[in-house]
């Protein structure tokens, strides 16, 4: 600012105005403009703020606007309605599987398993340091569900698929779905099934139907008091829940359930086994991460053919 | 150089709701690891914590939604402490700004899961889900209005 000053002064001395204070008039005359400059750049300011005050005004209330909105559509009726059985596209739970599709599901090549990309999986079992757990003397594979649940529903593919490497189901699973205001998954119960394999035991524990009662679900089997403890311990209950000896564990689908939402159990069905489509893919990709946490951490690598297939996990 | 218009109120505003967003995610997370045991809420009708907690989404990849909001909230409020918000580089700003996106875009897609999917409502997550608008409407405003008069 001094220096503005200065510079003012000598042009106005250098013009020779001839009045009798020329220093006195320039310095006026400065003044002035630095007051009109200071009021332009207060008008600016003054109006960037207002513009600011409008932009975040406009962003915030879109937000607003996207939140009224899904609850008009809410109260509009909307989604499935609190509680409501709805109807599914899925048949009765239970419903047997056609003896083809069961075969189908039990007799995967290893091939197609171990070349399945692993690229849309998005969790993996994770290492627990748990006592052994064992059932029968046999290494024991713990798994937690519900038939409402979606998430369980995914995964019991990769489980089937991979579970019938070791051993046999009998009677075979029964057709089910997910509950159908959680994403009406068709998929297979492990329900009233017993499994037989000469390297592991497997104790599934589905805890509720898909069918809404009150609040929840219609019970449907309860964890033991030592299944429940470690369940709460590992996950606080929520579903699913696997744990393979006391080794890993897993606590979630391994790929995302959406994939599978809106689809019948045949569709599905014909895609497992099938590396060209991305649900056969994913399915199929975490059945080879199953097979391969149950021959690294259960069963000592045995069989020893289905084990070597897949590789190390 | 520009001057830089530096209100306080948002790092205030900004720091509290993010620390009680971080309590109410701490208890919903500590409820989550006792299988929701205690948790304070109705289990009746619309409004039912214990149907949302336990419920498929619960989880976002396999980690529990009231975890990841411990962090979101745990993050957040060292992006809106008063001393950040008198810090003017970009990368700050950008950070909050994006931090506080990430947090809405997750209420956002948590209420259509609660009102379409769950058909429930928990209010512990509605706490949370007002609680983190809070902090995305104070990031806003508080970013717009620290801007400098150059617009830098």
């Amino acid at each position: 600012m001094p220096n503005s000053n200065r510079q003012s002064g000598g042009k106005s001395n250098r013009s020779g105005s001839g009045r009798a204070a020329p220093g006195a008039g320039s310095k006026n005359k400065y003044a002035e403009r630095h007051a009109a400059k200071q009021a332009q750049r207060q008008a600016e300011l003054q109006a960037r703020r207002r513009r600011n005050l409008f932009w975040g005004m406009g962003i915030v209330g879109l937000v607003i606007v996207i939140v009224v909105v899904l609850v008009i559509v809410k109260v509009g009726g909307g989604g499935n309605g609190s509680g409501s059985a709805g109807s599914s596209t899925s048949p009765p739970a239970g419903t047997p599987i056609p003896v083809a599709l069961t075969g189908k599901l039990g007799s995967i090549p290893l091939s197609e398993l171990t070349s399945a990309s692993t690229g849309g999986l998005t969790t993996s079992p994770q290492t627990i340091r748990d006592p052994a757990l064992t059932s029968n003397g046999k290494p024991d594979l713990l798994y937690i569900g519900a038939e409402f649940c979606p998430v369980c529903a995914t995964e019991r593919w990769a489980m089937y698929v991979a579970l019938s490497k070791f051993g046999t189901f009998d009677p075979q699973p029964g057709q089910i779905h997910s509950a159908i205001r959680d994403g009406d998954i068709p998929t297979l119960t492990f329900y009233k099934t017993t499994y037989t394999s000469p390297y592991l035991s497997f104790t599934p524990v589905e805890t509720t139907t898909n069918q809404p009662e009150g609040n929840y679900y219609v019970t449907l089997q309860t964890p033991t008091a030592a299944q429940q403890k470690l369940w709460v311990a590992h996950t606080g209950q929520s579903f699913p829940w696997l744990d393979f000896g006391g080794k890993k564990e897993l606590t979630s689908a391994q790929f995302d359930p959406s994939t599978l939402e809106g689809l019948t159990f045949s569709d599905i069905a014909a895609d497992v086994g099938n590396n060209s489509t991305a649900i056969g893919t994913d399915i199929d990709a975490a059945a080879k991460v199953f097979v391969r946490t149950i021959c690294t951490n259960l069963t000592d690598n045995q069989p020893a053919d289905v084990c070597k297939s897949v590789g190390n996990g | 150089m520009a001057d830089v218009v530096q209100p306080r109120w948002p790092g205030w505003v900004g720091s509290a709701a993010s620390l009680a967003g971080f309590g109410v995610a701490a208890y919903l997370t500590y409820e989550h690891y006792t299988g929701s045991t205690t948790l304070a809420c109705s289990d009746k009708g619309i409004v039912n914590c214990l149907e949302v907690t336990t419920s498929s989404y619960s989880k976002i990849a396999g980690v529990p939604v009231a975890l990841s909001g411990l962090i979101f909230f745990a993050i957040m409020f060292v992006l809106q402490l008063p001393a950040l918000w008198r810090r003017t580089e970009p990368a700050i700003r950008i950070a909050r700004v994006a931090w506080s996106v990430v947090g809405l875009g997750t209420v956002l897609y948590l209420l259509y899961a609660e009102l379409f999917k769950i058909d429930a409502i928990c209010l512990w997550c509605t706490a949370v889900h007002v609680l983190t608008f809070v902090v995305f409407v104070v990031t806003v405003f508080g970013t717009l209005m620290t801007s400098s008069p150059e617009g830098t």
